[in-house]
This record gives C-alpha cells, structure tokens and sequence, in this order.
C-alpha cells in the first residue's frame, strides 16, 4: 500500500489529469457538493457522499441517442481522454459494481459504456465521511482506493489498471497505517445492512399488508428525487425532438413513482396509484434484484432519504416497516 | 461540465438548483443542499427544468405577419415597425391607447424596464401582468388592512408553528416544497385544518377537513370568528394595543352565528366552532392561502376575511404565525414590488401621488409622467374587445389560455391593431400576433425573482439563448432606444438593480452582491440593513392593523336548470399555467398528456358518465371537449378542471366576471352542463 501527504495528492491528480479528463467531488458557490472538473469548484474530498447520483458520471440525466439529419447519422463519440473519477463512497462503489453487472448484462448498453470503458474509478474511504466518520476500506470494486488515515491518503489499488496508476507512487505506507486500514475493513457491517435484510425478508414473505404502502403513497409527492439520486436507479425515458432538418433521439432519467412510468396506451397502468408504485420503489430493490441478481440493489448511501421532501427514502421505510411487521 | 446556480423558473416557492450544462448544453439539474427551501430537495417540475430549454421548437428569429402569415425579418425591421406602429396609434387616438402585459415569469429588472419603457417612454400607466389574475385580491386586501400584500412570515416557520390553517391553496401540488413541509410539520405533531372543497392530499392529513361550498369563505371565516368572540378566544391585548376598528368587525360578525354559517357552507355548524378553537387555541397559528381565496367576484373581501381572522388571534408579527399568501408565479411577487401594476411604481408607490410621479420623472429624466392610474390587465381586453384599446405589447404571457371566457379574450385580441408577443415559443397568443419577439429563458439570462415569502434571488446564466433570441431586459432597452430615449443603455442587470434601489425604498439596500449565496427578505431599506422575514413586527406597515368588516355576496353565477354543475378551475402538479414549457418537456407531458374533469361517483352515475368517457361541457360562454376523471376528490354538484391546455382549454368556460376592487376575474366558480359524447 502507497501513501501520499494531501500535497503528494494534488501531484498525483495533476498528473493523473494528463491521461485523464479528472471528476471528483468539488465545493460550489454555495457549499452543495457535487462530482465535478477541479476547475470548476474547489477540491474537497472530505464529507463522505455527495448528494447527486454519482453514476451519473457515466449515465447524465439527459443523454443523446443518436442525431439523424438529412440522409447522416450520427451518435455522440466517447470522450478523446477517459474519465478519471474520484468520490465514490465505499457504498457509491458497490452501486456501481451493480450497474455495471446491469447495463453489461445480455443487451449492452452503448451509450453507458461509451463512458465506463477505459475510465477509472477511485473509492474515497476511511475517516473522511461526514464530520470525520470512518467510511469503511473498500476493499475492490474500483482501480485504487484513497483512505484517509486522518493524517495522509493510504493508496491501495485493485486490477491491473489501478497497479499501474499506482505503480509510480514513491512512498510506502508505514506499518501503522496499514494496521488502521486492516482493522477499520474489519469492521462489522453496520445496522443498515441488517435493517434492509430483514425488511427484505418480510417483503419476500408477504408480511408487508397493502394497507402500509398506501399510507406510504399518501405521503409520496412524485417528486421522482429518490429515483434520480439512487446511483442504482437506470431506468430512463425516450424521446424525440423533431425540427425541419434533424431528429434527435435522447434518453432522460425516468422515475417509476410517475404515473406515465407504466402506463400503457390503452390507458390500463399497472402501477397504476401511488400505493402499488410506492411499493415497487422498494420492493424492486430489497425483493425483485435479489431474486434477479442475487443481492438487494440498495447499499444505503442514503440519498434518496436526503432528498426525499416527505421523508419516505428507502431507510425510512424500511425502519417503518420492520417496527411494524418486524 | 459547468454547474449554475440559479433559481427555479417554476413556482414561487423559489428553490434554487444548479444546472447542469456540457458544452452549452444543458444536460440535468442538481439540488442545492444549503438552501433554505430546497434543502436538497425538488419538486418534479424542478428536476425536470432543464428539459424544454433547447426544445426545437423555441423562437430563434423575429417574426412579422405579412399576407396573413408570420416571417421572419431582422430585430431592426421587428423592433422599428413595434416603435412606429406604437407611436401611431398612441399619435390617434391618446397614450392610453396602448397597452404593456409583463410577466411574472420574467426578471425583477425586466418588469422594471418595462414598466419604465410604458410610463417613461410610451407615457402611459397601462401595465400590467398576470399577478392580475392570481394575487391582486391580495395586494389590495392586505394593503389595506395590513399595509403590505406579501406573504407575513417565512417558508421556515412552518417548523415552529401549533396549528397551520390552509384555505384554497393545493399547497402539496402547487408549491411542492411547501406543501411537503406542512405534512412533515403534521408528522411532528402541528395541527391542520383544511378548508377546500376537494379532497387534496393535505385534507387526507388534516386534523379537519372543511369542505365549504364553492364561493363561501366569507361566511365560514365570519363564522369562525363569530365563535372566537363569543367563546372569549379573541387576543384582545393585541386588538387594543396593535389594531383599529375592531368594535365594526365584532358588529359585522355578530350574525355570523355557527348555524348561519352552516347554512351558507354547507358544513356542520361543529365543524365551524372545532376549527375556531382549534385555530384560536393555538400559541401560533399560520394562514396559508392561495387562489381559492382570491379568485373571487368578493376576492378581496375573501383576503380582509382572513386578516381580520388573524388579527383577531394576534398571529402576526411573530415566528410560527402569520397570513401567509403563496404567490403562484417564481416571480409574481417581484412583478408587483416592480410596479408592473396600473397604479403603482416599484415598491407600492402610488402614482396617482404627485411627490412619487417627480421623484420617478425625475430619475428617469422625462418632463412629466402620466398621473391617472392605468387599465388592470382584466379590463384592458375588455377594452380591446369593445374597440378602445388599440394595441397591446405582451411580454411572456399567454392571455389566450390564461384568460376568463376564452371568446372574449380571442376577440379582444383580434380587434387589436397592434399585438406584439415577446415569448419562448409560439404561444396560443403568439400565434395571432402582429410581430413576434424570440426572448432567452430563465436558463439563458442573469437577473432576480423574488420568492413567496419575499426572498430576492439571483438568477444566473447557464447556457447562450437560441439563434437570435435576446433576453426581454436587452428587447426593452434596445425598443426605448429606437424611440429616441436615452435613459435605459445598461452595462449589466446589477446595474438595473441599482437603479431599483434608488427608487425603491423596500429595496432600497439590495444589490447582487449581497444577494450570494440564497438571497435576502425585503423590506430591506439600506445597504446594511439584513432583510426582514418576518414582517409587522412591532407595529403593521401601515402602522396599526385594520379590521375591515365585509358583506357576503354570493359567486355571480349560480347554477339552473340548464347548467346545473358547479365548475372550478386550477392546475395540476405536472403542468405549469398553460404549459409552454412543461408540455414540451418529456415526463411531465407525459404524465398529464390531456385535458380531463373530475367530477363526483354520483354525478357520473346519474349521467352515465363513466371514467375516461369523452365530454361536452358547456357553460354560457361556450362548449369544449375533454375527457371524464370520475373521483372523490370533489363533491357532488362541483366539477374541477385545469386551464392548461389548449385543447380542451377550461377558460373556454370561465366567467369573465370581475372583483370590483381587484379586478381579478372569478376563475372559481362558473355553471356548467354536462354531456357524454359517442
Ligand atoms: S423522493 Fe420521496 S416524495 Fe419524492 S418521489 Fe421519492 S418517495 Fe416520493
Ligand atoms: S417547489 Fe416550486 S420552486 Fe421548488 S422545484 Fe418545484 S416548482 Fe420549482
């Protein structure tokens, strides 16, 4: 494992910012953090998650299919360098390890490879989260780490790609430090995980009566923030614009809280209240993906409970449903 | 990737988000965490603001009609023909012969240049926007009894409040952010009552649901505070020591019985009494309400009903209390601190007072300005439609679907000889113009709105405007310019703002650079001073508060035999007014794709009306189809539709009736008939 002062960082990034176009969480105008270019904000690792859906890095809200215009066709081209993007929490990284299982699966998505393929991904980890909280080691899931040991970012990286990005890195890190790092990726998983397993459980066994999911959907603005925040939410809208000379297909983040999400022509919707998609939102994550993907596609980076404005995100629910069913 | 702050163009809860934008393209907003409002939240509209920006349908060129279709021409030839033509008429037939329509969707410092280009240029008080046809029953209501018609309290202090009183506001859906924050207060245990004859999500929480009948707040108000008297529930400290002309209120409401409102509600008399107690019971109470309040023929009595209510309690002027009018428009607030208003300059300065004409004429550097208040909006078509006003410069708006009586309004604006539209698209209205203006949107220009509850906002640019489309403050300008005025060439907006502080005493200490990162509450008088969230402090505005007592009229048509249903009219969460931008953006057209009418299980039954059938509906000034939403969210004999689309446009329907005082048209209730088509 490497080691590197906060100003043998900077080196590292600015070096790393020739081969690569650089993102990582950045600080704007009004202290809302994001995923971003350095020269657009300043630098701050530290604060755990950002609130926006960081696969979005590869999966932006809005996003060109293709352009057809007078007898030509053409589609966006990948980026000239490949992305470089810092920020993942160890939470964000299993959520992309997800989506990338997802979107790779059978029908390959072009468009969110035309992003993913070739760029790196650094995990931020250790006692960065918020207010200095310990974010657990990733261990995997992206081509190196950076855990903050409180003094210096220990560096440890994973496959082939991260090795060699890593490689150049002069300084090992000190027995110590790889004491902290070994003994914070032993810690036990938190509550969280226990709380959605069981709250997955009761969902699987039919013990959720339809009663507790109209109360949910009463509650429920459609506001779609849940959706567009969860880093493991894909589901996207088509749509066309049309002019004289060109149409242009593009795809948006879509949100299945919508009532049009599933409705079908004939005007039948069988998600068709706010009850059945409120329960959807939960149960495609903690019932339907295990049964599909063998895990729950919630890892609890707790975005959707940030933004929710009636306070219905997943953790809050699931909270409510096992003190009620549990 | 470049992220700009800036301020959603929707409603006036005035959440602020950056937007997302790659290589001059807008590609996604972000919530700001920090704000106030949002705090890291939208609403639907709002993540979804980016989405009509690079619509292709947006205006890029200016277009003139010749032999009946519209061209396109250069911004000289458009804007020299405007100027020309302006000058014509206003030369035949007088200054008032013309007429300017701001927008509430535009910038503060454009409703200020265009206020100035009508009264300092073109020499004419008539200007007016939409606030006509939401807020104005609110500006004079609560002018005349608290001094000052803006929201009293801030957004924030529906955390600190015991009992939330909501009267005609859908606030869950019409000002999302709102509306979610009352239900997480209810949640933590603040009392809600209700009153709104539809069953909307807020009256499933309440702790009382009063479902009035349409037109009769003035008697359920009275009768609550006939109650509040007799029960001995009335603040009379605050009465004696902050208020005048009680003993006229308490004389006015002495009638007002339980039973006697009962009878004129429709409610149970218990209820009426429950939510006296519980209001008048509260250590802090708060008032929201909206157009179900203001959208009357008695509007304004509606508005002077609940300030005395408040008054009568002593909630105002302190945290968790207030009356609290949620301003529909992102900057509808603004339009009126602007003076976008007939009898108004910025601030609320009346014109028709001399001292206030020479200090604008004077700043402006013109000779003289007109002193007789100008044409509400309302009347200017019906001017229009009789012939005596001539021409019409519409900035942003699209009175063709907004307005009452959708015939009146097509031949009000068809009898005019001069119609110039300045807009996004080509609106309804647009399509019938003379000259049409390509504006920028709110993602393509800098400037401010100002929030509901008085919050100056800074709104940035994200993205260049499409093909030649310039922003309205740049239209304005350069139209002052081709007539000869020297006095509107501006280096930038902040500079506009200076000049609205000089002349405005509410905002006399803002300026952009106090402005970052959420901005600041007016009044705001000095450059030192922190902005006021909470309005009436120690004393009202106008010094101490007055109670005016109001007679009941009832809604100016009711229903007969031959139309037997009661229609009121409003909007939907997914679509914004008549949806120019939100029907051109993907999710939201597609979750309300059509126009529809809700009407109750027994109405349908008894007219074989079955959900999704196709209708005729029909009132005396015209017919148009839609299709048929059969639910509880009404009640029996009342039907509800929303104005926003074009086809099937519910303003085909409406009353063209007017609030004498506000001039606000009675969008709530009209009669209607109902038929089923094959
Ligand atoms: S964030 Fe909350 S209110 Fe918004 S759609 Fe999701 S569950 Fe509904
Ligand atoms: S609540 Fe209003 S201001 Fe906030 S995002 Fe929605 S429309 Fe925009």
């Amino acid at each position: 494992m490497k080691q590197l002062t906060p100003h043998e960082l900077e080196q590292f990034l600015s070096h790393l910012a020739v081969r690569y176009e650089l993102r990582l969480p950045i600080l704007l105008a009004d202290g809302t953090r994001t995923i971003g270019s350095p020269d657009d904000g300043s630098v701050v690792l530290h604060g755990g998650a950002v609130p926006g859906k960081p696969t979005a890095a590869f999966f932006p809200q809005q996003d060109t299919i293709f352009t057809a215009s007078q007898g030509t066709f053409s589609q966006t081209l990948p980026p000239v360098k490949p992305l470089c993007i810092l920020g993942f929490t160890p939470a964000d990284l299993h959520c992309l390890r997800f989506i990338d299982r997802f979107f790779g699966d059978g029908m390959r998505d072009d468009l969110y490879f035309r992003l993913r393929q070739g760029a790196v991904v650094a995990g931020i980890t250790g006692y960065c989260g918020v207010r200095g909280a310990l974010l657990p080691p990733a261990g995997g899931n992206c081509d190196f780490e950076l855990f903050w040991s409180g003094e210096n970012w220990l560096v440890r990286a994973y496959g082939a790609t991260g090795a060699e990005l890593v490689a150049e890195l002069p300084n090992q890190a000190t027995p110590k430090e790889e004491e902290l790092f070994t003994q914070a990726l032993a810690t036990a998983p938190d509550s969280g995980a226990i709380l959605l397993q069981t709250a997955s459980q009761l969902l699987r066994t039919n013990r959720v009566p339809d009663s507790f999911w109209e109360e949910i959907g009463e509650r429920c603005i459609a506001c779609t923030g849940c959706n567009v925040t969860c880093p493991t939410c894909t589901c996207f809208g088509v749509l066309d614009w049309r002019s004289a000379t060109k149409v242009e297909r593009s795809r948006t983040w879509d949100s299945c809280q919508l009532d049009g999400f599933m409705r079908e022509a004939s005007g039948h919707n069988p998600l068709g209240s706010a009850a059945l998609r409120s329960r959807r939102r939960i149960h495609h994550k903690l019932a339907a993906d295990p049964l599909k993907w063998g895990e729950i596609s919630c890892f609890r980076c707790g975005r959707c409970d940030a933004t929710c404005p009636t306070g219905i995100g997943i953790m809050a629910v699931a909270q409510e449903l096992v003190a009620r069913f549990g | 990737m470049k992220r700009t702050l800036t301020v959603c163009p929707y409603c006036g809860t005035g959440c602020m988000f950056y937007l997302v934008s790659d290589n001059g393209r807008l590609v996604g907003v972000e919530p700001s965490s920090s704000h106030p409002v949002s705090r890291g939240g939208l609403c639907v509209k709002g993540w979804n603001a980016f989405a009509f920006v690079h619509h292709p349908e947006r205006l890029t060129t200016p277009l003139i009609r010749k032999n009946g279709t519209l061209e396109p021409a250069s911004w000289d030839e458009a804007l020299d023909l405007v100027v020309a033509r302006l000058t014509q008429i206003q030369r035949q037939h007088g200054a008032d012969s013309v007429m300017f329509a701001s927008s509430a969707k535009a910038t503060n410092e454009e409703n200020y240049l265009l206020m100035k280009l009508a009264r300092a240029v073109f020499q004419t008080n008539n200007i007016d926007h939409c606030a006509r046809l939401c807020h104005s029953s609110t500006v004079t209501g609560l002018a005349e009894t608290f001094g000052s018609g803006a929201m009293t309290n801030t957004i924030s202090c529906i955390d600190e409040t015991d009992v939330i009183f909501v009267i005609g506001s859908n606030t869950t859906e019409q000002h999302p952010l709102i509306g979610s924050r009352i239900m997480n207060a209810v949640r933590s245990g603040t009392r809600l009552i209700v009153a709104d004859n539809r069953r909307i999500r807020l009256a499933r929480q309440a702790d009382l649901h009063l479902r009035h009948t349409n037109g009769s707040d003035v008697p359920l108000l009275c009768g609550m505070m006939h109650v509040i008297i007799a029960e001995g529930l009335a603040d009379t400290k605050f009465i004696t020591t902050r208020t005048e002309n009680y003993a006229a209120l308490a004389e006015s409401v002495a009638d007002w019985t339980p039973e006697r409102s009962a009878a004129e509600t429709g409610l149970e008399a218990a209820d009426i009494i429950a939510a006296a107690r519980l209001y008048a019971g509260a250590e802090r109470a708060m008032i929201f309400y909206s157009m179900g309040i203001t959208q009357h023929s008695h509007g304004v009595d509606n508005v002077r009903c609940v300030a005395s209510l408040a008054m009568l309690t002593g909630n105002i002027g302190r945290p968790g209390t207030g009356v609290n009018p949620l301003r529909g428009q992102n900057n509808v607030q603004g339009g009126c601190d602007m003076g976008a208003l007939p009898d108004l300059y910025s601030g609320y300065q009346k014109v028709s007072d001399p001292e206030n004409r020479q200090k604008f004429a004077t700043a402006w550097r013109v000779p003289a300005l007109p002193a007789s208040p100008g044409l509400p909006l309302t009347r200017a078509m019906d001017a229009a439609s009789e012939g005596k006003l001539f021409a019409l410069f519409v900035m942003g708006e699209n009175p063709l679907i907004s307005d009452p009586d959708q015939h009146h309004a097509r031949r009000a604006l068809e009898n005019l000889e001069l119609l110039v539209v300045q807009d996004i698209f080509l609106t309804e209205t647009a399509a019938l113009a003379h000259v049409v203006l390509p504006a920028a949107c709110y993602a393509e220009k800098e400037g401010t709105f100002t929030n509901t509850e008085r919050r100056v906002q800074h709104l940035c640019k994200a993205v260049e405007p499409p093909g030649e489309a310039k922003t309205d403050g740049e239209i304005i300008c350069a139209m002052a310019k081709k007539a000869g005025y020297d006095g509107m060439s501006y280096a930038s907006q902040s500079e506009v703002m200076a000049e609205i502080a000089s002349l405005t005493p509410s905002y006399g200490g803002i300026s952009y650079d106090r402005l970052a990162p959420h901005g600041m509450p007016w009044p705001c008088p000095t450059p030192e001073h922190p902005g006021t969230p909470i309005l009436h402090h120690e004393q009202f505005t106008r010094g101490r508060g007055h109670f005016s007592p109001v007679s009941h009229s009832l809604p100016r048509e009711q229903t007969d035999a031959d139309y037997p249903l009661v229609l009121t009219t409003g909007r939907t969460y997914f679509h914004w007014h008549t949806g120019t931008m939100t029907r051109r953006t993907h999710l939201l057209d597609r979750e309300e794709p059509t126009s529809f009418l809700e009407l109750h299980p027994d109405d349908a039954a008894r007219l074989s009306i079955r959900h999704r059938d196709r209708l005729l509906v029909t009132s005396r000034r015209g017919s148009i189809q839609t299709e048929a939403r059969v639910t509880t969210m009404v009640i029996p004999g009342v039907v509800f539709m929303p104005f926003h689309f074009a086809e099937g446009a519910a303003n085909c329907l409406t009353n063209n009736v007017l609030d004498p005082e506000s001039s606000i048209p009675e969008f709530k209730v009209c009669a209607v008939r109902l038929e089923k088509l094959p």
